[in-house]
């Protein structure tokens, strides 16, 4: 990290580029590893007296108030502005301001000036603003649901101010204050613990450990957020008591420099964002290249140097699609609309189309990809691994209850447990209650609420007599009660605690009901369970119990826990329970449509690696069959270092390793690596995996729902933050919120970012082809001397009336192909625009178009008399006022108003061939390769678009008045078809085409869309090949692996919770993980009979 | 359900079948008279008829929310739109040789719902 620093901080200038690298270092808290007295010391505080409310004064006017400085918040006119001037805003406003410049020089020179560079100039003004005002108020709206999520309630401490406890405000704690917390608060500052009982606090906001950590007075690590003597600022305190030294205030806690980096962090620019320059800076290429020519053209013609500046002026005006940043914004309006419904907040509408071009995901672990609560997974007894059912909605499989065993463990668990389930919630569901008590015992009281019962009538039954609760010296927690059969007298023990010290105080153990000695072969195998549950990164607990005998301990026998007078050995061991924080079930399926859709998914979390990789094979991130360096090196019984690092596909990086990465060797495990798990990471470090990624030229998003996300998510290219769990700081830094926390919203978000993009490439194709049936009748006005063909007025009713509606209507366009069977585009490639799509436009259809529009200005012409022959250079005459007795071909004479009746009729009727034309090339623009008989016309917004389009050409030709307000005239229907075989020729020419790039593959098109094709033996091969993730790399090279040798009767046993090895074919054991078959099989099967086989649904 | 529809497509058909033959009989007897004279108020009256028709059309096709068209829609996003990605020739064929070989394959279903 720190050579990462070394080499960015030059190219930053100032201050503040430093102290943004002094924030991306780790936390420099170094008193925990002071004494207390030392701590004391510094701080002149008393250990038991505390600070004197002077002193406290002193400090609070000298540190501030404890409380997070707000991320500067940008004005309300800035962000007004920003919409008004940003991006395709600078087009239309330059466009706009050349109008004002050529009505000015027209004014200047003209006794008469024409007012149309006024109108135009003014419209584009207009619908600038008027746009800026609705994308301003679009965001506005998003923005005032994020306040809402702000939590206003203020903070208490509990403080010790000269001897005296006093509860204050948690912003007016200072540096050096005595604070005391217990189980329930919220930790107002950091603090240096100089005294705890029984004190656990939840980091999973700062570090990402699911599990709470215990706090107590002695320095156990030199990492300030390892050691336990810490705790942090807005971390919550579960249960116990704590009394601590204020060491940090506001700002400067870990927390608070998080913050800090966080809102000092400035995003980049969003992909659609960079699209919209490019084609800014291609449109106004083609406007200035057209403006050039013919200023050059008039010039040589002979025209004045003032008229051939305004035809300049008016060329590059005319390129610019007025409508086009109308229909943009609603294009994204809708998408963001329709993200919305489904639970996927965008703030920034540009961030809309981000998620479609991502192309690596770094996802947070906890609360993001995991449920955020402990859960038992599994239990061994009678010999045998169970797992429990894991879900949220209890779906998964179930094991079998019927063992006598498992009654003993499921008691003893009952009773040796302390968490209850919190008062009033008996109606709700079992995992949504809320418990008293330690995160892993609430897990079992769920657990054996769920499958045996109520806990509390089981306690009632078996009386409490005494109790000693855990602690670390001990490392178990035991209690006696009296028994269910009032007959029996003897009291029931029950122990739980770290399995191997469980182990050692029994004897024997229990087998299905049978008590057994505790022989050697017993004590292996469950060695081997504890390992192998502990190899899934989960919590093993051991459980045992015993029946006191009678004699030694009758009824009423006073049991002394703080003297221990009874017996705590020989007992009989019952089984083990293990818990771990399980995966959202939505999750598996998510990852592996983020996978096929070619987006490389890493996690980055902060907890440990066992875990951490656990998790990440169980919800698909590492994908079955994949295998870390060390997973080699352990099978091949060969050392770490002999392993090529480029046989392992995926890869398992801590934290402190990753401190010591040079940025070349950063990017060569993001890009070697297909498969990635960083574990342990700070925020800074988190944030340091984004740059990495974006360096390599990535489009990242981040999800997470911590304060230790924010950075990252910030720096990402969009951050994803969860609306229920996520920290407020997380949600402000985010770019999108995932209302309902779940993680399969990012592929909806996925999909309709891809389909917004490739359907805003048809919208813009069609704006841009009318241009050209616009700007030739302009042109040969100048070259050819005609009467002009179509003028600003009617120009402005095809741009902002006409065409909207169907180029918004492309929005609803369905997607061609399957877009989450294809790679995420490459920014550098694939662009929003491109040459090609200009082309098409401008110089194909664009051309038929305008072929259409003159034909009927001829025939409209030619009706009334004036041949196309005469027309040529008739302009000056065409125009001149004091000439009122034109001669058409037939010697008719013509006045001047006469004649400016047919030229408007002219122009009326050349503005409905447009229309016209551009129904064709609606229908055209839908698809881009497939022929618009394959995508069929089901978009009914499209079908309403050209009704309208015409319906509203009608009116425009056919209303009274129209010949007044805006010159357009009543048309005779004949001329309504002049333009209706240049329909058909635009509709047949690019089907043609079309057919062309199908039949002749290798276009960018093919090569972008995967052909996903799989061999069709059998399905079963196929389900398990897809479900674990090696699909993406099968189906390209049209190979099944190994994994899909496996039989369908051993899967469908297994998934029944029988007890069966699936064996590979080169002796592999396919899964360590059993749950996580139960996890997430059965949402995926449906999903893939759709997805990959297309077969007729049962 | 499409009842609506085609009620406003054939009303829509003899209304413009209406609209322009009456433009084109003004326009004949007008010719006989004089040539140079054309019945512009037919013309237009005839136009606004065509652009409200259109125009309701357009109205009734978004708000038809059960129509044929939108039922089709949402069929097709959940079945037909698969057979649409690409590599279609191919999957089609596949297709037929799976329904072939189809005895296994209902399999894993039954047990995803057993399980559910």
């Amino acid at each position: 990290m720190g050579d990462k620093d070394g080499k960015s901080s030059p190219s930053k200038k100032n201050k503040k580029g430093k102290d943004m690298d002094e924030l991306k270092k780790e936390v420099p808290i170094t008193e925990h590893k002071m004494s207390i007295e030392e701590c004391c010391r510094k701080f002149n505080t008393d250990i038991v007296q505390g600070l004197t409310n002077a002193k406290a004064a002193e400090f609070l006017i000298r540190d501030g108030p404890n409380c997070l400085t707000p991320p500067p918040t940008t004005p309300e006119w800035i962000k007004f502005c920003r919409q008004l001037f940003g991006g395709f805003s600078i087009l239309l406003w330059t466009g706009a301001i050349l109008c004002f410049l050529a009505y000015a020089i027209q004014a200047a020179t003209e006794d008469e000036p024409a007012g149309d560079n006024l109108y135009l100039g003014i419209v584009l003004s207009v619908v600038v603003v008027v746009t800026g005002c609705f994308s301003y108020f679009q965001e506005a709206k998003s923005s005032k649901i994020m306040e809402s999520f702000k939590n206003m309630v203020p903070q208490q401490a509990l403080v010790i101010r000269e001897g005296e406890k006093m509860t204050i405000n948690a912003e007016e704690v200072v540096a050096g204050d005595l604070v005391e917390v217990k189980g329930g608060d919220r930790i107002p500052a950091d603090l240096r613990v100089v005294s705890a009982h029984g004190c656990k606090v939840d980091n999973s906001s700062l570090t990402g450990e699911s599990e709470p950590q215990s706090r107590s007075p002695d320095c156990t690590h030199d990492n300030p957020l390892e050691t336990r003597n810490v705790a942090f600022f807005s971390t919550n305190c579960v249960e116990g008591t704590a009394r601590g030294i204020v060491v940090c205030t506001g700002d400067r806690t870990v927390m608070g420099r998080i913050a800090t980096l966080t809102s000092g962090l400035e995003s980049g620019k969003t992909p659609i964002a960079k699209e919209i320059e490019h084609f800014i800076h291609l449109i106004t290429g083609v406007a200035v290249f057209l403006g050039i020519t013919f200023f050059i053209l008039a010039v040589c013609l002979g025209y004045t140097w003032l008229e051939a500046v305004i035809f300049l002026i008016g060329i590059i005006v005319a390129n610019v699609p007025e409508g086009l940043l109308a229909t943009v914004t609603v294009c994204l309006t809708l998408t963001a609309k329709r993200m919305a419904k489904k639970n996927c907040l965008v703030k920034n509408l540009e961030a809309v189309e981000t998620l479609g071009s991502t192309s690596t995901i770094c996802s947070d672990k906890t609360g993001t990809l995991t449920q955020n609560r402990m859960t038992v997974a599994h239990m061994w007894f009678d010999n045998q691994i169970h797992e429990a059912d894991t879900t949220e909605d209890q779906s998964g499989a179930s094991f079998d209850k019927t063992s006598a065993s498992w009654a003993a463990l499921a008691r003893v668990a009952a009773l040796c447990n302390r968490a209850v389930f919190k008062a009033g919630q008996d109606q709700l569901p079992i995992l949504k209650r809320d418990t008293a008590g330690d995160a892993s015992e609430s897990a079992l009281l769920k657990c054996i609420e769920l499958s045996c019962g109520s806990v509390k009538q089981i306690r009632e039954k078996n009386k409490k007599v005494a109790e000693i609760p855990f602690n670390s010296t001990n490392k178990y927690q035991l209690s006696v009660h009296e028994t269910e059969d009032p007959n029996d007298n003897r009291y029931l023990l029950v122990m739980k605690g770290a399995p191997e010290r469980i182990l050692d105080r029994c004897t024997t153990i229990i087998i299905q009901g049978k008590e057994q000695p505790m022989d050697e072969e017993m004590k292996e195998s469950f060695q081997n369970a504890y390992m192998e549950l502990g190899g899934l990164g989960e919590r093993v607990l051991g459980f045992c119990h015993l029946l006191m005998p009678e004699d030694q301990y009758p009824k009423g026998f006073a049991f002394d826990c703080d003297d221990v007078n009874f017996t705590t050995e020989s007992l009989c061991f019952v089984g083990l329970m293990s818990m771990i924080d399980p995966p959202r079930a939505a999750v598996p399926d998510a990852v592996g449509k983020c996978r096929s859709a070619g987006i490389k998914v890493i996690m980055v979390t902060g907890d440990h690696p066992i875990t951490a990789k656990a998790i990440a094979k169980g919800v698909g991130i590492i994908s079955e069959g994949n295998e870390t360096v060390e997973d080699i090196a352990s099978r091949l019984n060969i050392p770490v270092s002999q392993v090529n690092p480029r046989d392992a596909k995926a890869c398992v990086i801590h934290g402190t390793d990753l401190k010591e990465l040079s940025q070349d060797q950063m990017d060569d495990i993001l890009r070697n690596h297909t498969e990635i798990v960083f574990a342990r990471t700070s925020p800074q470090q988190k944030l340091i995996i984004v740059e990495g990624c974006q360096r390599l030229g990535a489009i990242v998003a981040v999800t997470g729902d911590g304060v230790n996300d924010s950075p990252a998510l910030k720096k990402a290219d969009i951050g994803v933050a969860m609306g229920i769990s996520g920290s407020d700081v997380s949600k402000q830094a985010a770019d999108m919120i995932l209302l309902d926390d779940n993680f399969a919203s990012i592929v909806t978000g996925v999909e309709e970012g891809r389909l917004i993009f490739d359907n805003l490439k048809k919208s813009i194709a069609y704006t841009l082809t009318s241009n050209i049936p616009e700007i030739t009748p302009f042109l040969l006005f100048i070259i050819v001397n005609i009467p002009l063909p179509l003028g600003t007025i009617t120009i402005l009713c095809i741009d902002l009336g006409t065409d909207m509606v169907p180029a918004i209507s492309l929005a609803y366009e369905a997607a061609e192909s399957d877009i989450m069977k294809r790679q995420p585009r490459n920014p550098t490639r694939d662009k929003l625009v491109n040459e090609r799509l200009i082309s098409i436009a401008y110089g194909q259809i664009g051309m038929i178009q305008a072929l259409g529009g003159f034909f009927s200005y001829f025939v409209i012409l030619a009706e009334n008399g004036f041949l196309p022959s005469i027309l040529v250079g008739i302009r000056l005459n065409w125009d001149d006022r004091a000439c009122n007795d034109l001669e058409d071909s037939y010697g008719q004479q013509w006045t001047y108003e006469q004649r400016k009746i047919v030229e408007f009729t002219c122009h009326t009727a050349f503005f409905v061939s447009i229309v016209v034309v551009q129904w064709a090339d609606v229908i055209v623009c839908k698809t881009r390769r497939n022929s618009v008989f394959q995508q069929g016309m089901k978009n009914k917004i499209l079908i309403f678009g050209l009704f309208e389009e015409t319906a509203l050409a009608a009116f425009l030709s056919y209303t009274p008045g129209m010949d007044v307000a805006l010159r357009m005239f009543p048309l005779k229907p004949s001329w309504w078809f002049c333009a209706v075989p240049y329909s058909v020729l635009i509709f047949v020419y690019d089907e043609i085409r079309k057919l062309l790039i199908r039949r002749n593959p290798g276009g960018k098109w093919l090569s972008l869309s995967l052909c996903i094709t799989f061999r069709p033996e059998s399905c079963h091969e196929i389900c398990i090949c897809n479900f674990t993730h090696k699909s993406l790399i099968d189906t390209k090279t049209r190979k099944l692996s190994n994994a899909s040798l496996f039989s369908s009767p051993t899967l469908s046993s297994y998934r029944l919770g029988g007890k069966g090895d699936i064996l590979l074919s080169d002796g592999y054991r396919l899964y360590s993980y059993p749950y996580i078959f139960h996890l997430f099989l059965p949402p995926f099967i449906p999903s893939l009979a759709r997805h990959v086989f297309r077969c007729p649904t049962p | 359900l499409s009842l609506p529809l085609s009620v406003s497509l054939a009303l829509s058909v003899s209304l413009s079948a209406v609209a322009d033959p009456s433009a084109e009989d003004g326009k004949k007897e007008k010719k006989e008279v004089d040539p140079f004279v054309y019945d512009y108020h037919s013309l237009r009256i005839c136009g606004l008829v065509f652009g409200v028709v259109l125009f309701a059309l357009g109205i009734l096709l978004i708000l038809s929310k059960s129509s044929y068209f939108s039922r089709k829609c949402r069929c097709s996003s959940n079945q037909e739109k698969k057979p649409k990605a690409p590599g279609d020739e191919e999957a089609t064929a596949e297709t037929l040789i799976v329904s072939k070989a189809k005895e296994p394959e209902p399999e894993p279903e039954p047990e995803a719902k057993a399980e559910n």
